[in-house]
């Protein structure tokens, strides 16, 4: 058994800890699920020290077949791409879990369902091949639909209920479209990613952009791309915020990751259709943007300002060059961080005040200076200001789309600008203004608290002076991305 | 011994992290953890002090390679920044004596600070400046140095605005931070020039490559870094600010502005000696403004009434004299001009506080008769020239006066077209309107009230958002709510009709039958 199946089974491990122990004893359910998923980071951590990131492919793969008639296996494997995603997923559930303490009804089923997530999560990134890809996709919605729908806000049902019907719709489109490369791949029969990139190949170039158009939509779904991106808002409303900061952090990753791995294996489709993804993103820039400027709920104004954050990603993924792509990983780890703090932050406020309206709020930096200082570092990071990791991520893509087209960088900055702009007013609503009395008496950030907004913000504020490390660990990865959409597309 | 150098300024910083994360989170705060607070400073810079005199004596015994490089900060095309120090020569020496000059300001500030109200805010800062510092003596390229170099110039904001809740104590430090950023600007255009003409903003490669350069760009270099330092060493035009900068504790104003950060623009140009010697005017004009400075500060010494502010004006004047000696080719004894300078002021600072106890019974000398006569030369002193005067007339009013045509100009047309800013002031105008808010509107509703712009472009994304939104509303959460609630409970409630209807007995009866007709 390798490290990677340590560290997958982990928390699955975890979960089932967790079933053995009677529900009343919310304390140590808590401590367990807490050190699990400690524990899950460190290994991640670590197994970041042991990843070697000149080497381009895959590292640490294991190779098990479970059904030899249809060659599915169960191989896990990290490159440079997943391994950022994996250290992020870790650290955020282990944050998230930090901010669970508020949780008080049925603690031991909440506990289960985070555990249970992760594990999911991880066995997405880790996974090699397309059938436990799928699996693992799936795996994570069981969790994700009790998590909101039990411990969501009023419209919890509804949400719910979305959120599942959607991804699954998405799913099926992606589905087909294994199937429909499987067909090509008689003589590997199997279901590795490396076999089906072969043979995706051999496929004709309109079945292709079939292809990838459903892999487009299964993506699109989670990612979320504009039309596409209808569950969100209600989601990530209703959800209790441990599980929108998963959910903004991780779970939209999942997507972005997903495309990637399918730009890679149908780089042709891409280059065809790359000015309609070009298209979809700058337009989700643009409109998740304007939707946000018009949010007076916090909730909502953050979950909007994905859907734009995200389109930075699709964008570096349309660019199709070493820097874009280079910019949509940046940018991925960039959003988890930014937006998993700002979800933190504001359920925190809403924990004490019990309104998401911003209206309500003013001059808290007199009664919660803690609170205010790490919500302005994270707002001005979600600006993209330099010295924050989200300006590394923009100004990649920018360059990399600039390479490629230059007019449309006007749209681009354009939706900055509304970024800048609610990001701002944000930070003037919430902070300044006439001292209310109703906002005189709330308590600061506790212990716990401080330790999971000071991770964040140190991590945002880190990577944006530092942002080599996390650049060397992708770009040899990248690197070989890039000769293989040059190779192929042209 | 080479990496030793990492430590020294690491030290420091971890100590102020610590301060700060501890302050931050409630453990170091109040009079109990004060002595916490100030034994982490305190070992924290004597241990680095004993780096610098163990990488002193390495470099005496010469077993010091004379640099060290962690690694690459920042790659862009042909321009590497790496974060790599210089470990022998001016530069260890200075280390050692700024970080002994360190240690005893921070232990004399153990009991001079003691159950002040920014105690731990003072160590704070204190441990960053020293960590500023000595990165800035230490660092092998200009960058690294005008890092250290700007940490240093914050904290001396920070230390001066020290009683902030003082309207006179923030304006000053405004002030002292504003001039100082001149000093910057010279300091970026130099390490611009260095890297355009020389392709390198290492120290070492900079001063070897001083005999390739023309005169020209050799002045051009060292007129720009001449600036940095004529700035943050007080020099003419820029001695004002040194004046204003006692506003702080005296701890600080020892250490800041007696013994180290005062002497960090004598220091740079002492490290840059082989381009300022292929450059003849700027080497003139280090000695034109050093002498001037000298005079200058002399000549308005002679009046001052108070401890700290004599000390300040005999500041300048020996730092004028040392770039001076820089000016007129005397290396050597700027270098040594310098250290003994630090010691001295340090000395003289840190005593200031007790130095009307100390001179009771010793009275200032008058001044010789043939000046005491000049009363226009007393006026002119005590005015100290006018020079603030002079710059307010020259820099400051000019600069507001345009800064309200801007505003004009902004008000009148780049708000009409992109939209103002809404002041927070209007966002509850009165109580009424507060509880109609919190009575009132349920928090569903559409934010029509929230979304406004003003000016073109506000206008503009006001009414796109509003046409996204319903788009968003009418298409994206509706129709999705309807299909799952509607269409879908619809179709479920035929099904279980048409189930309810299969599973009837008669049904069920006839369905065996058919089966069985089937089967035979």
């Amino acid at each position: 058994m390798g490290i990677l199946s340590i560290l997958l089974w982990t928390p699955a491990v975890g979960a089932l800890l967790l079933v053995l122990i009677p529900g009343q004893r919310s304390g140590i359910i808590q401590i367990i699920a807490n050190l699990v998923t400690t524990l899950v980071f460190i290994l991640a951590c670590w197994l970041a020290a042991l990843y070697d990131h000149h080497d381009a492919g895959l590292q640490f793969s294991e190779y098990f077949p479970l059904n030899p008639v249809l060659g599915s296996a169960y191989a896990l494997g990290v490159d440079g791409i997943s391994m950022p995603m994996l250290v992020l997923a870790s650290f955020l559930t282990s944050i998230s879990l930090l901010a669970s303490v508020s949780i008080s009804s049925s603690v031991k089923g909440y506990y289960i369902c985070m555990l249970l997530l992760e594990f999911g999560m991880l066995g997405v990134f880790l996974a090699q091949d397309w059938a436990l890809f799928y699996i693992f996709w799936e795996v994570t919605l069981i969790p994700l639909f009790f998590l909101i729908g039990r411990w969501g806000g009023k419209r919890k049902h509804t949400a719910s209920l979305n959120f599942v019907l959607y991804t699954m719709g998405g799913s099926i489109f992606m589905l087909l479209s294994l199937l429909a490369i499987s067909q090509y791949d008689l003589e590997h029969a199997g279901s590795l990613m490396t076999s089906m990139h072969l043979a995706a190949k051999d496929m004709p170039r309109y079945e292709q952009i079939l292809v990838f158009l459903g892999f487009l939509i299964g993506f699109g779904v989670k990612m979320p791309i504009f039309p596409l991106h209808g569950w969100l808002p209600l989601a990530h409303v209703e959800a209790p915020s441990p599980v929108s900061i998963l959910l903004s952090g991780i779970l939209l990753k999942m997507g972005a990751y997903g495309l990637i791995r399918s730009v890679a294996m149908l780089p042709e489709a891409a280059l065809t259709l790359q000015s309609l993804l070009v298209f979809l993103a700058l337009f989700s820039m643009l409109y998740g943007g304007l939707l946000a400027w018009r949010q007076n709920d916090l909730k909502a104004m953050v979950a909007y300002s994905s859907v734009s954050h995200m389109g930075i990603v699709l964008l570096g993924i349309a660019t199709l060059n070493e820097t874009g792509l280079m910019g949509a990983v940046i940018q991925m780890t960039a959003h988890g961080l930014v937006a998993g703090a700002l979800f933190l932050l504001v359920g925190l406020l809403y924990e004490r005040t019990h309104t998401r309206n911003v209206q309500d709020y003013s001059s808290l930096v007199q009664v919660m200076p803690r609170f205010a200082l790490f919500m302005t570092i994270t707002l001005l990071a979600t600006m993209g200001l330099p010295g924050s990791i989200g300006f590394i991520a923009e100004l990649h893509t920018i360059i990399g789309g600039f390479q490629q087209w230059g007019w449309l960088w006007l749209f681009f900055c354009l939706s900055f600008l509304i970024n800048a702009a609610y990001a701002i007013r944000t930070i003037g609503l919430l902070f300044t203004g006439p001292v209310k009395p109703h906002m005189q008496h709330i308590p600061d950030l506790s212990r716990y608290e401080l330790l999971a907004a000071g991770s964040m913000s140190a991590g945002i504020v880190f990577f944006g002076f530092w942002p080599t490390a996390l650049i060397d660990l992708s770009a040899s990865t990248i690197a070989q991305l890039n000769s293989l959409i040059m190779l192929r597309g042209l | 011994m080479d990496a030793l150098v990492v430590l020294i300024p690491l030290l420091p910083l971890l100590a102020a992290a610590i301060i700060g994360i501890g302050h931050l989170s409630g453990l170091l705060t109040g009079e109990g953890s004060e002595n916490t607070t100030a034994d982490i400073a305190v070992w924290a810079i004597t241990l680095s002090c004993l780096h610098t005199l163990i990488l002193l004596g390495a470099d005496i015994l010469a077993k010091n390679t004379g640099a060290f490089s962690v690694g690459q900060w920042l790659v862009s095309d042909s321009l590497i920044i790496r974060l790599n120090f210089i470990t022998t020569g001016f530069n260890a020496k200075l280390a050692a004596l700024f970080s002994i000059l360190l240690v005893i300001v921070s232990r004399f500030s153990v009991n001079y600070m003691h159950r002040e109200t920014g105690f731990h805010r003072f160590y704070f800062v204190l441990c960053l400046f020293a960590s500023a510092i000595l990165l800035l003596v230490l660092a092998g390229n200009a960058v690294v140095t005008f890092i250290g170099w700007e940490i240093a110039g914050v904290c001396s904001f920070l230390l001066i605005a020290y009683a902030y809740d003082r309207p006179v104590a923030i304006a000053n430090a405004t002030r002292v931070f504003v001039t100082n950023r001149i000093g910057d600007a010279g300091f970026i255009t130099g390490i611009g020039l260095c890297y355009v003409w020389i392709d390198t903003v290492n120290w070492g490669k900079v001063n070897a490559s001083a005999s390739i350069l023309t005169p020209g760009q050799a002045s051009g270099i060292a007129l720009c870094f001449a600036i940095a330092a004529f700035a943050k060493s007080a020099q003419l035009p820029f001695t004002p600010w040194l004046a204003r900068a006692m506003e702080g504790p005296t701890p600080s104003s020892a250490v800041f502005y007696g013994a180290v950060m005062i002497h960090a623009g004598g220091f740079l140009v002492i490290q840059l000696q082989p381009i300022f010697e292929q450059a003849p005017f700027p080497m003139l004009l280090l000695a034109v403004t050093g002498f001037a400075t000298a005079l200058y500060s002399t000549f308005v010494g002679l009046t001052q009434t108070d401890v700290k502010s004599s000390l300040v004006f005999a500041t300048t004047g020996q730092l004028g004299l040392m770039f001076l000696e820089c000016g007129l080719g005397f290396w050597q004894l700027a270098s040594w001009h310098l250290c003994a300078h630090a010691v001295v002021r340090g000395y003289l600072f840190l005593t200031s506080p007790s130095m009307m106890y100390v001179t009771q019974d010793n009275p200032i000398k008058p001044v010789p008769p043939f000046i005491s006569q000049m009363r226009w030369a007393y006026v002119a002193s005590l005015q100290r020239l006018w020079l603030d005067q002079i710059t307010d007339w020259a820099l400051v009013k000019p600069i507001l006066r345009l800064a309200q045509d801007m505003y004009y100009f902004d008000d009148y047309i780049v708000d009409r077209f992109m939209g103002a800013p809404a002041p927070a002031i209007q966002a509850i105008s009165s109580l009424a309107q507060q509880e109609e808010k919190s009575f009132g509107t349920d928090l569903e509703n559409d934010s029509n009230e929230f979304a406004k712009g003003t000016g073109l472009a506000g206008k503009l994304t006001e009414w796109t958002s509003a046409i996204v939104h319903w788009f968003e509303e009418r298409w994206m959460v509706q129709s999705v709510s309807k299909t799952s609630h509607g269409t879908a409970r619809k179709l479920a409630i035929a099904a279980n009709q048409v189930e309810r209807l299969i599973f009837r007995p008669r049904y069920l009866v006839l369905f065996v039958f058919i089966t069985l007709m089937v089967a035979f």
